[in-house]
């Protein structure tokens, strides 16, 4: 693999975890439910 | 008197004298180098806890040299080159810094020890508030570190060092020296430095970059902050699943991950002597030992690896690059937010943890003294070192794709 592709593929597999794992915490807290107020966006 | 009474007499002096010119003017530059780096650090222009004992550690290592046996000259500080178990042995009984740079140093210990201290100083709470705003930010902010490993590569590194001198792009001190010492063990010494003194170097130019890239009337925009007021039992779940998660996903990355939300979870639980060794013992020990042991490091026949002039322009490179597409992630973010949004928070997209959410805060509110990002920036912030920490991880696993 060329260093660009590389580039681009890491850029995006480094974002995708980023997002499954954001992404995981914000499913979490709606399952969870029960904040005392306000919410996540 | 002959030489070698002057030699016994003033080694320091007289291994100048027999050392090759290059040699010998590279010390003289380097303790001056020392000088200048624990001046700046006592002055407060750069960071103080590393650049102090690194610049005492630079003048010491480069004044401190003698002739050992064999007319060979060294010092009695440490021996980085040793590989040998018997005289690995031997030279830790001599070598005052050698246990703690091979027990320590070499094998990532003191950057997960300061990474625990940076997890136990973090509010998860901030990032919870606003999580896709923070980790968009984030990985916007990370542009950098993916653009300077295709120009190391491109100015003749190989691709591990490339990507350990691109680390810097996530400006995460403890990423950056556990990354070089993964990919590029050998250049992990100017690396290293390069990457703490230009993280000490953000605090002066992001201002700038900031002036540069959002107008004055957005600059003191104000942003709604809705604090979602989160039990701490769910914040500490939050944290364990957020660690187990990325433990899965990046093992080679794991031990860095672990310091991160161990240290995350000792504050959520409030287990008050942890958090007081991490916090007032453990951080501050091993950011000491850090720039102690990166200042003696820096000998000359270290630096002047013919590879190390593309570093110091690839380490700029990264930290604007990051920065410039972080504030675009800014823009991104007002856009998506229908002008409810102030830019400048995407300069907290860089994970030097508080120091580029303190960097947006104040470019605020010079605009206008009632703005208040720094919340928000500091969600930015805590998803910049979680995404430094992924980019990291997936770099050490699979570099090895590029041919």
């Amino acid at each position: 693999m060329s260093v660009e592709l590389y580039a681009l593929f890491s850029y995006a597999f480094t974002a995708a975890i980023a997002l499954v794992m954001i992404g995981a915490v914000v499913l979490l807290n709606k399952i969870m439910g029960g904040n005392d107020e306000g919410g996540m966006e | 008197m002959d030489s070698g009474i002057i030699a016994q007499l003033f080694p320091g002096i007289a291994s100048l004298m027999v050392q090759d010119t290059t040699i010998a003017i590279a010390r003289i530059a380097l303790i001056v180098f020392g000088f200048v780096l624990a001046y700046l650090g006592f002055k407060r222009v750069l960071e103080p806890l590393i650049m102090v004992p690194m610049g005492v550690g630079m003048i010491c290592i480069n004044c401190g040299v003698l002739f050992l046996d064999g007319g060979k000259t060294g010092t009695l500080f440490l021996d980085p080159l040793i590989s040998d178990p018997a005289a690995l042995v031997d030279i830790m009984q001599i070598n005052f810094l050698q246990p703690i740079y091979n027990l320590t140093f070499s094998n990532s210990l003191v950057a997960c020890v300061v990474f625990m201290g940076v997890g136990a100083m973090c509010e998860i709470g901030f990032i919870l508030a606003n999580p896709w705003t923070s980790i968009i930010i984030a990985i916007f902010a990370e542009c950098g570190t993916f653009v300077t490993l295709v120009l190391g590569v491109h100015l003749g590194l190989t691709p591990p060092e490339a990507a350990a001198v691109a680390s810097i792009g996530g400006a995460d001190g403890p990423m950056v020296l556990f990354t070089s010492l993964m990919l590029a063990p050998h250049l992990f010494v100017p690396i290293s430095v390069i990457a703490y003194l230009y993280l000490s170097l953000t605090y002066a130019g992001y201002p700038w970059l900031l002036k540069l890239m959002v107008p004055k009337a957005l600059r003191g925009k104000d942003i709604m902050y809705y604090a979602p007021e989160v039990p701490k039992a769910k914040k500490f779940i939050f944290i364990l699943v957020c660690c187990a998660l990325l433990c899965l996903l990046l093992p080679m990355a794991a031990p860095l991950i672990m310091s991160f939300f161990l240290g995350m979870a000792i504050k959520e639980a409030e287990i008050v002597p942890y958090q007081d060794l991490i916090e007032s013992t453990l951080l501050y020990m091993g950011t000491l030992m850090l720039g102690l042991l990166l200042g003696t490091l820096c000998e000359a026949s270290t630096l002047l690896n013919p590879k190390v002039a593309p570093l110091i322009v690839l380490g700029v490179l990264a930290l604007t690059v990051s920065g410039a597409v972080g504030v675009l992630g800014g823009y991104v973010v007002y856009w998506f937010k229908k002008g409810d949004f102030n830019p400048v928070v995407g300069i907290a997209g860089v994970s030097c943890v508080p120091t580029t959410a303190k960097i947006a805060q104040h470019a605020a509110e010079d605009e206008d003294p009632f703005s208040v990002v720094m919340p928000v920036a500091m969600g930015a912030n805590i998803g910049g070192v979680i995404v430094s920490a992924i980019a990291c991880g997936v770099f050490i696993a699979t570099i090895g794709m590029v041919k």
